[in-house]
């Protein structure tokens, strides 16, 4: 097994005993999940675009979970081991800065990706078994491309974001409060759809693209120079 | 096994370890005694390669520090300040993470070898969180040595414990001795030095003076022998007139003598005192603990030592 995945599994075997963690994983899908799901089906026989908004409020939902599940367990995996003085005696051994630094990376985005579109699935399907086919209309080539287009981008961002931030906090909700900012560019689709309602284009989902690469590709450069053996053990907090 | 030379580290203006020249032979337990913030901490960090020094050089079991860091770690064990295990998993599964970072082969036996020797076996499935400071403290020296390190670095590793805890601790590093194991520990417990090491080096960002525990002791005070006596009379000890006398001195009615070799030259200052009239009660040697050399080293009363 190479250190990569030993250290993914560990991260996951804790993260599961952690309630925080938990509620940020599992709960916060399944609440979002299930309340939209009984909006939509208590308007199926209401106003038709009243019905259109309550479906594409859910669909954001889908752009929004790749940045708050990161940010859960990324708190966690990051400010747990500085509560747990465990950073050092990891450092000690061969593990290498790269490997702590994708390893953590990784134990937050990859649950977020699969639990933000194990979601999405369970949400079609419970459209389709309750509501018929109608509202799956709406579900244009545009959000199909946000959802499985741009979760991975946000969670990046998430992901890096929290990475910064744990490094620097001192306390897990210190952390969480500073590194909720990362939810921000998970909103600016939201807005802009909600403005638009069903008009939004490729276009606009290639430019989102092409901006949230640039700030990520920043903002992990930053979050990979902190997560250096000498900074981790010297300058952090 | 561990050698450095000039090995300085500075936090900004603060120099915390200044010019570390030092030699340490394989085999050797040596103990690294100095008071909080001397820089023990950061000593051990640079030499087990977690930061870089500032300047100097440093080699660790024949590999140049900087090089090679990744090796040098697969052969060091390190027994941090703090225990730093995983709270919520179980004692089993914090061996076994490091172990398998360490790439071991047969990690479950190894962990199971030390479990069973630091007395955890039984509770192998109980989370670290759990643990008593000495449970977590044996667990975390397990740890650093599931590997197999040829060299072991201690971090104060009985600081925090409970009389009791420390002993068992300061027994197991005892046990720990090995003419393969070249053992490095830090330390400001002046008895668990004296007892546990082979050679003590006194440092407090600088290097006072490195020696084995009697031979520091002899090198600061020389030897001397304390006689009591039933009639102290001062003037006595001008009359000894002996020539390997260096020094006498009368502190609480007992004189003091200072000589080089008392197994020899004690039998004649005894005779040489009855002789001259002297009731002779007690003849001790005076003994030194570490404890006072290490505080007057610390005042800085010893400048040259
Ligand atoms: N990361 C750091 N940043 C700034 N100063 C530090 C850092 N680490 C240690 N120091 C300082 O270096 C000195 C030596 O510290 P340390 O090695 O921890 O000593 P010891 O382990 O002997 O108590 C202290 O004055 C401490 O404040
Ligand atoms: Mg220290």
């Amino acid at each position: 097994m190479n250190r990569l995945k030993i250290l993914l599994v560990k991260e996951w075997r804790e993260s599961m005993r952690n309630k925080m963690v938990l509620f940020g994983v599992i709960l916060l899908p399944v609440f979002l999940v299930g309340t939209s799901i009984f909006m939509i089906t208590a308007a199926q026989d209401g106003d038709p675009i009243e019905q259109i908004i309550l479906f594409n409020t859910a669909l954001m939902y889908f752009l929004l979970l790749p940045t708050i599940i990161p940010l859960a367990i990324a708190v966690y995996s990051i400010v747990g081991e500085k509560e747990q003085t465990t950073l050092e005696p990891l450092l000690a051994t061969p593990i290498s800065d790269t490997e702590l630094f994708l390893g953590k990376a990784m134990a937050s985005v990859i649950p977020a990706l699969i639990v933000n579109w194990a979601s999405f699935g369970v949400f079609l399907l419970l459209i389709r078994v309750l509501v018929g086919d109608v509202p799956l209309q709406l579900l244009t080539a545009p959000w199909l491309a946000s959802i499985f287009g741009l979760s991975p981008l946000l969670a990046l961002f998430s992901v890096g974001v929290t990475m910064i931030v744990s490094s620097r906090a001192s306390d897990a909700r210190a952390a969480y409060q500073f590194s909720s900012f990362a939810i921000l560019p998970g909103l600016v689709p939201l807005i802009i759809y909600s403005t638009q309602k069903t008009l939004v284009d490729m276009r606009l989902i290639a430019l989102e693209a092409l901006l949230l690469i640039i700030v990520d590709v920043g903002v992990l450069y930053f979050a990979i120079k902190l997560f250096r053996r000498e900074q981790i053990l010297t300058r952090w907090k | 096994m561990i050698t450095a030379r000039g090995l300085t580290r500075r936090f900004g203006d603060l120099v915390a370890v200044d010019s570390l020249d030092l030699h340490i032979d394989k085999g050797e337990v040596f103990g690294f005694l100095g008071p909080n913030g001397a820089g023990k901490t950061t000593t051990v960090r640079m030499l087990s390669s977690l930061i870089a020094p500032t300047s100097g050089s440093a080699s660790i079991g024949g590999t140049p520090l900087g090089r090679d860091n990744r090796s040098i770690r697969q052969r060091v064990g390190v027994l941090t300040e703090t225990p730093g295990l995983y709270k919520r998993l179980s004692a089993w599964d914090n061996l076994m993470f490091f172990a398998r970072l360490y790439g071991i082969n047969d990690a479950e036996k190894q962990a199971e070898k030390y479990l069973k020797m630091f007395e955890l076996w039984d509770r192998r499935n109980g989370l670290a969180g759990s643990f008593s400071k000495g449970m977590r403290q044996k667990l975390a020296l397990a740890r650093a040595l599931l590997h197999e390190p040829e060299i072991l670095f201690l971090d104060e590793p009985t600081a925090g414990l409970d009389p009791e805890a420390a002993k068992t601790v300061r027994d197991l590093i005892e046990s720990l001795k090995s003419e393969e194991r070249t053992i490095f520990l830090c330390t400001h417990n002046l008895d668990e030095a004296d007892r546990l090491c082979d050679r003590i080096a006194l440092f407090k960002t600088k290097l006072l003076t490195v020696g084995d525990p009697q031979s520091l002791k002899e090198k600061m005070y020389g030897r001397r022998t304390v006689v009591h006596l039933a009639n102290p009379r001062s003037g006595i000890e001008d009359a000894l007139n002996l020539p390997f006398i260096t020094k006498t001195e009368w502190v609480n009615g007992r004189l003091l003598v200072s000589l080089s070799d008392p197994e020899t030259e004690n039998p004649t200052l005894v005779r040489r005192l009855v002789e001259l009239g002297a009731d002779v009660q007690f003849v001790n040697e005076l003994r030194i603990s570490l404890e006072d050399l290490y505080l007057d080293l610390m005042e800085g009363n010893h400048e040259s030592a």
